[in-house]
């Protein structure tokens, strides 16, 4: 059986050799966008390390002098009671759980302020961003210690001027931060020494990100001065029409001095708007990879339709002699599946080089990971069968119809 | 017409190969032209930024100061101060217009005297901005060159945000409140998709109405952006423009480096496709690398299929064999053979390629949410598609030259296969079928 299926391999083998390479390049293109899958499927089941349920933005906008309201001449105090005035009246408003102000620190943003961490040898790794919040800040998006400390614990800690930081601040020395808790640490300045507080279960930066690294601090009053961002949590049972509520109370209880509430936005939609792109590239590649597989479909179907009709008059014989129809289908799949087996050493040599030199996706620590590979490369060799046996089914199904007696009748 | 007939009659009978050709043909053009338009919409001139091929961008500014370590190093990247927009960008000489907006709409309150305010994406602009950006006016016009240098309250809407506050389009002349200040309307536009990156907005405020629109995170580092456009979209004005550029980047470094600032360049200004190649305001966007990796793309579209259909023409050819036979016994030549197969597949290859092309056009029109996304912002406007930025010329163009490349990939090897075919074997109705 297996040595009448190579003859018959080789026999065509310049239209053979035209189909191997074609499940060649699939199999390489399908394995790298098994692999980004792969890692974004991975990322996107880590722990987040907070939660922006029942959490909003609100953005207030300054009143100009062509304003009747407009104050002006208003001194460092002034506008620094402004901002406190409305955290004030947001932490009492009746539907919110708690509120925060802070500077490029929320989740799903796209600007970043950087800091540099030390501690004797030990240094950060990257780019560290600067978290400049308010204690409750903490509270707002459930950020969670990996002593188990709790988030209204975690808002003491700011209270008391500790550093909160990610636990991969000082990952290149293979420490864990959790080791330092209640230990000094330099921030930018040797004369800026802080005790960290606790550290934090991920956090992340996004969904489509890997854990970042991050240091909070409370802001102080020269940092307020600066900072933009109002964070809410609503109580859950208020949380309806939250957006058109607050946005009512514009001109009343969000017009403070010459700040002017001007949008409220769910953190849903933010997170929606922020990452389109990352889905919009998800969805691309999932198009594409279908594009690939369809191709193969067709190649198959369209080669093995023609193959059984060029061969009815084997298939005739063969049945006249003896041949059930699973025989005769079985045939025609195993010479698909045999080239599919051949390919595959190859493929998955080419997928090895790719990730070797890092033209894939980086992921935790690297582009390079025998099971990593070898589970993509599974994954594709796997959808190329299927297709395959999709490809080759319809042709096989018509080559059992034939009819022996009416096949051969020339004969 | 010969050749037509000849083709549909061949495709007639064989219709299951011919339609795996055709769908399969037809969804590698989509496919390609999908990414194609991907591009195209980030690079091409479209209306409200007609003017991309002779535009370049310097969005963001890069600095540092000698107190902070080596600037090379050691260094801020963002929007740019209007300081800088003054002292430096207002003075160049090269360009046909020069102008400076804000980086990116923010979000501003919007109403009429004692109504209830909604939200608007605002984007303050100089008077130039409409010189730069070609604006649909339905009616009025932008402010003028003497309102900025007022700082008059003045501001171009969109028909939406009209229509929102006084229930139809015709605004001109009448006033709103922009967060509580009276604003007059002078002109109202079609509303801009926020794939326009540069020109979307719902409205666009004059800069100096603003009182704090000098008011900076730095000396150096603002809010602004700033578009040059080019008196051509010649390499020689092009070049011009950024050689100056350059040249006024060091001499104003000598000026702020009294007070320890220098500015990096980092290559600027970008040209459109320069600029949409990169993201961040620290690194020099790689557009030979985006380039690269979108002709790998295309090549991998295309081989896949060109594969496939080499092996259905082939296919085909072979039940015609004896045909081609009779015509060479008659004194067709080969290289007449190889043609007349490569013309006959093209007829099959333009179909399919128009196919493809509508279906792009459709998927492109109807599932742009899918397709495209808006650049940094937080904008609630979905990114919208219209026909003038999906289709123009080059379109066509590119749709074309992937057909002609995957017919000659799929039909050239099985027809100088073909032309080769021993004519004895071939008339006897054998060959090397098996």
């Amino acid at each position: 059986m297996s040595r009448k299926l190579f003859k018959q391999i080789r026999n065509e083998w310049k239209s053979n050799i035209w189909l191997a390479l074609e499940l060649l390049v699939v199999s390489v293109v399908l394995w790298y966008i098994l692999d980004n899958f792969y890692v974004n499927y991975k990322i996107l089941s880590m722990p987040l390390g907070f939660d922006v349920e029942h959490c909003y933005k609100l953005t207030f906008d300054d009143v100009t002098d062509k304003s009747p309201d407009y104050i002006p001449d208003q001194s460092r105090q002034d506008r620094l009671e402004e901002k406190l005035t409305i955290l004030d009246r947001l932490q009492h408003h009746p539907i919110v759980e708690a509120a925060a102000l802070s500077n490029n620190s929320h989740p799903y943003n796209g600007s970043n302020s950087g800091s540099f961490v030390w501690r004797d040898t030990f240094q950060t790794t990257g780019y560290t961003i600067r978290r400049v919040v308010t204690p409750d800040f903490m509270k707002v998006f459930r950020y969670q210690g990996t002593r188990g400390e709790t988030p209204e614990q975690l808002s003491r800690m700011l209270e008391e001027e500790k550093v909160i930081t990610s636990n991969n601040l000082f990952k290149r020395q293979n420490a864990r931060m959790t080791d330092f808790v209640g230990k000094e640490l330099w921030v930018d300045d040797t004369a800026n020494v802080k005790v960290l507080g606790a550290s934090l279960i991920g956090p992340r930066y996004n969904d489509f990100t890997d854990f970042d690294h991050t240091i909070f601090w409370k802001a102080g009053n020269r940092e307020i001065l600066w900072c933009d961002e109002y964070t809410i949590r609503v109580k859950p049972e208020m949380d309806k029409n939250v957006e058109e509520s607050l946005m009512n109370q514009a001109e009343t209880m969000f017009h403070v001095g010459n700040k002017l509430l001007v949008n409220v936005q769910s953190f849903k939609d933010i997170r929606r708007i922020v990452q389109q792109n990352n889905w919009n590239s998800v969805w691309q590649m999932a198009v594409g990879m279908g594009f690939l597989l369809l191709n193969i479909f067709l190649g198959l179907f369209g080669t093995f339709w023609f193959r059984t009709q060029q061969r009815v008059n084997e298939i005739a014989i063969r049945k006249a002699m003896g041949a059930t129809n699973w025989e005769i289908c079985r045939r025609l799949l195993s010479e698909g599946l045999l080239l599919l087996l051949v390919i595959t050493p190859f493929a998955f040599g080419i997928d090895c080089l790719l990730a070797y030199f890092e033209m894939n996706q980086y992921y935790d620590g690297g582009y390079f990971g025998w099971d990593r590979v070898a589970i993509c490369a599974a994954g594709a060799a796997a959808l190329v069968a299927l297709m395959i046996i999709a490809g080759v089914w319809f042709p096989a199904s018509r080559a059992e119809k034939v009819d022996p007696a009416i096949a051969l009748k020339d004969e | 017409m010969k050749l037509l007939q000849q083709t549909f009659y061949n495709l007639k009978r064989q219709p299951v190969i011919a339609g795996v050709t055709i769908i399969g043909t037809a969804l590698s053009i989509f496919l390609i032209m999908v990414v194609v338009m991907l591009h195209q919409v980030r690079v091409l001139p479209f209306s409200p930024e007609s003017n991309r091929d002779r535009m370049q961008h310097y969005h963001y500014i890069s600095f540092g100061n000698t107190n902070w370590g080596d600037p090379l190093e050691n260094n801020s990247n963002g929007p740019m101060s209007y300081k800088v927009v003054r002292e430096l960008f207002y003075q160049l000489e090269e360009p046909e217009v020069v102008t400076a907006y804000l980086c990116q709409p923010v979000v501003k309150s919007v109403c009429l005297p004692k109504q209830k305010p909604f939200s608007a994406d605002v984007r303050e602009v100089d008077d130039a901005y409409f010189k730069v950006f070609d604006l649909d006016f339905v009616s009025g016009s932008p402010y003028t060159k003497a309102d900025f240098d007022a700082g008059l309250p003045k501001a171009v809407i969109d028909e939406n945000v009209a229509t929102r506050l006084y229930g139809t389009t015709d605004a001109v002349g009448k006033e709103f409140l922009l967060n509580g200040a009276s604003y007059k309307v002078t002109g109202v536009v079609k509303p801009v998709s926020t794939i326009a990156t540069n020109a979307y907005s719902h409205i666009w405020m004059n800069t100096t109405s603003n009182c704090n629109y000098d008011n900076n995170w730095s000396t150096l580092g603002g809010w602004y952006s700033v578009t040059i456009l080019a008196k051509d979209n010649s390499k020689e004005s092009m070049d011009a423009v950024h050689s100056e550029v350059e040249r006024r980047v060091t001499e104003y470094n000598k000026q702020i480096g009294v007070e320890g600032w220098q500015i990096v360049n980092r290559n600027r200004p970008y040209t459109q496709e320069k600029d949409v190649a990169g993201g961040s305001a620290n690194i020099e966007p790689d557009e030979k690398a985006a380039r690269k990796s979108r002709w790998i793309i295309f090549g991998i579209l295309l081989i896949v299929p060109a594969i496939n259909l080499s092996s259905m023409t082939h296919s085909r050819l072979r039940r015609r064999v004896s045909e081609i036979a009779v015509r060479r016994a008659f004194g067709q030549t080969k290289v007449s053979t190889v043609i007349s197969v490569i013309n006959e597949n093209l007829i099959i290859t333009l179909i399919a390629g128009v196919l493809g092309l509508v279906l792009s056009v459709v998927m492109a029109y109807f599932f742009g949410n899918m397709l495209f996304s808006q650049g940094y912002n937080f904008s609630l406007s979905q990114p919208e598609t219209d026909m003038s930025m999906l289709m123009s010329w080059s379109t066509f163009g590119w749709a074309l030259l992937f057909c002609f490349v995957l017919n000659i990939l799929s039909s050239g090897i099985p027809a100088i296969q073909a032309s080769r075919q021993p004519l004895v074997d071939s008339l006897r109705g054998g060959g090397n079928n098996h």
